[in-house]
């Protein structure tokens, strides 16, 4: 009982102080998995091996192998130059901007980090506002919630789908037949609210549309030659998680594969490649995975599946229901990550009393996904376009966000839940 | 020393003065350093001339890894910082400053100047107020003026 608490508590403390910014969310899980370890042990529940047990490598390997890959492509000026081809191809129209720019980011962000792919394309998006005179914001949060939002179709496109996938030993294919087409029209309706909310910003015809007509995409390309390479193997990477179930071989196995095989052919600066790899946010991973070990090994878990046996008489696709809305909830204020990983050995406990949990795990992938898009805090690529937007004259403020983001969570989380029950109420049962 | 170098007539602004002062100042006397003094006349900090125009340039260029692929810069050339911002207080742009003493000498200037990246270095008195600046001309021509000392080497 006291291990419970003990390890209840350190868990909670934990996301709290995530939740409040009070200390680095990596320094945070690392200080919280030393002490469930050390609590572990002195009261006899949990020890070192169980603990990197309960580190999911797969997940871990996934991320490092698409890190890698990204900090090979970044310098390459691949993300600038799509932005300013976007920009060029607009013509200046505000809509086709949107549209233009909302798309390249979701299909980069699909199967690539969609922090870096919005830390990468934000400061090319201010550059044409500002040089065709116009606001930058509707803009910078149309990109970071069509990605946000896309990056729920592929088992890659975000990280909690690549925990969900792990966990559940859903394919790369699952994730196309199941999540694909509901993410898809889920998108549609988000840029058309897009489209509609931000309808006055799109409405102005900028004053200064021949310079961007200026624009010159080629020249934003700095080396096309490691861009090719890279995108290359990226291609093969794609074809082979595509191929991956009847192959036989882990998505970490691709990843770290296609990783390994970049390196070969671009020979890089390995230090700087390396640098640019997100070291805080695996060590964050392997942290929560320790702690939610803890968590499990003390009978947290446990005792939460057994209390919530009295939804076993609930029909599943209901309960999915009400899953994807109390993960979105949380996840709009809280990093979905950590809600991810809390609620992934819940299911499983679900799944081991009995409950048929084939469809929570969609649920929770939904939740997951679009709930980040409610406030300015629920998504890193919310943040970071909003940090962007500070260095402007027109800031993104948490009101604005209220405004204009959570509509589009409300939205794509009503028409997520209707596909939903539509789709595995009838299609998948 | 420096103060055998550097420049005694100093242009500098009020704390009280606004940003829109501080400009009408630089285009004026057509320096790079505004210093900035309390009424006893002892430096509390600078503007830079960087630190001005980045009310018209605005800061998100430094995330952009190359200009390049920009031939016009469309609508940026031509907006100007609103009348609120140019009547702030001079202080909301003022830096913290690297100064030195009139006894310094002119190779530890030059040294200071290169590790943090100034143009221009303010010169103070023992009690702080300050007497001259002096430029990286001033103090690198201060420098080699001492070569002409050195004898020819003989054939």
């Amino acid at each position: 009982m006291i291990a419970e608490i003990v390890t209840t508590l350190i868990f909670l403390t934990s996301l709290w102080l995530i939740f409040s910014e009070k200390l680095n969310r990596t320094i945070v899980g690392m200080a919280g998995a030393v002490l469930m370890v050390g609590l572990g042990k002195l009261l006899h529940f949990y020890d070192e091996a169980e603990a990197i047990a309960a580190i999911d490598f797969n997940t871990l390997g996934l991320l490092l192998g698409m890190m890698i890959l990204v900090a090979l492509l970044e310098p390459t000026g691949f993300f600038q130059f799509l932005a300013v081809w976007a920009g060029r191809f607009s013509r200046g129209r505000p809509v086709w901007l949107l549209v233009l720019l909302g798309t390249v980011t979701t299909l980069v962000s699909m199967f690539l980090d969609n922090v870096t792919t919005v830390v990468l394309i934000a400061p090319v998006t201010i550059l044409i506002c500002e040089i065709l005179g116009i606001s930058p914001i509707p803009y910078l949060m149309a990109e970071a919630l069509l990605s946000d939002t896309g990056g729920v179709a592929t088992l890659v496109g975000d990280p909690p789908n690549v925990l969900i996938a792990s966990a559940a030993g859903l394919s790369f294919n699952d994730f196309l037949t199941h999540s694909l087409p509901i993410v898809l029209v889920v998108w549609l309706v988000a840029l058309g609210l897009l489209r509609y909310l931000f309808r006055h910003e799109l409405a102005l015809r900028p004053p200064n549309i021949d310079a961007v007509l200026k624009l010159n995409p080629a020249e934003s390309l700095e080396d096309w030659k490691t861009a090719r390479r890279v995108l290359i193997v990226l291609a093969g990477a794609i074809l082979v998680f595509f191929l991956g179930e009847a192959l036989e071989l882990s998505p970490a196995f691709v990843a770290m594969g296609a990783a390994a095989a970049a390196l070969v052919w671009v020979r890089p600066n390995l230090q700087e490649t390396l640098r640019s790899v997100e070291w805080s946010v695996l060590l964050f991973f392997t942290a929560l995975f320790v702690m939610v070990g803890g968590l499990d090994a003390a009978g947290v878990l446990n005792r939460v599946v057994s209390t919530l046996d009295w939804l076993n008489g609930i029909p599943p696709v209901w309960f999915g229901i009400i899953l994807l809305w109390l993960v979105a909830g949380l996840s709009a204020v809280v990093d979905n990550v950590p809600i991810t990983i809390a609620f992934i050995p819940v299911i499983q406990g679900l799944g081991a009393r009995g409950m048929d949990v084939h469809l929570l795990w969609w649920a929770l992938a939904f939740g997951a996904g679009f709930g980040g898009n409610g406030t300015i805090i629920g998504s890193t690529a919310n943040i970071v376009v909003a940090t962007l937007s500070e260095r402007t004259r027109t800031p993104i403020t948490s009101k604005l966000w209220n405004k204009r983001g959570l509509p589009v969570m409300l939205a794509t989380c009503t028409v997520a839940s209707i596909l939903y029950i539509l789709a595995y109420g009838l299609v998948f049962r | 020393m420096i103060k055998n170098c550097m420049k005694r007539n100093v242009f500098s602004i009020p704390s009280t003065a606004t940003i829109r002062q501080a400009a009408a100042l630089v285009v004026e006397r057509h320096i790079g350093l505004v210093p900035v003094v309390d009424p006893q006349g002892k430096l509390i900090g600078v503007v830079r001339l960087g630190d001005l125009l980045s009310l018209e340039l605005p800061d998100f260029f430094n995330l952009l890894p190359d200009l390049d692929f920009v031939h016009d810069f469309g609508a940026v050339e031509t907006t100007r910082p609103s009348p609120e911002e140019l009547d702030c207080p001079v202080t909301k742009l003022v830096q913290p400053v690297m100064f030195v003493e009139e006894t310094c000498g002119p190779l530890r200037a030059y040294a200071l100047m290169v590790k943090h990246n100034l143009h221009d270095l303010p010169v103070v008195s023992e009690d702080g107020a300050l007497v001259g600046i002096a430029s990286r001309v001033d103090i690198g021509a201060a420098i080699l003026s001492a070569w002409k000392m050195v004898e020819p080497s003989q054939p």
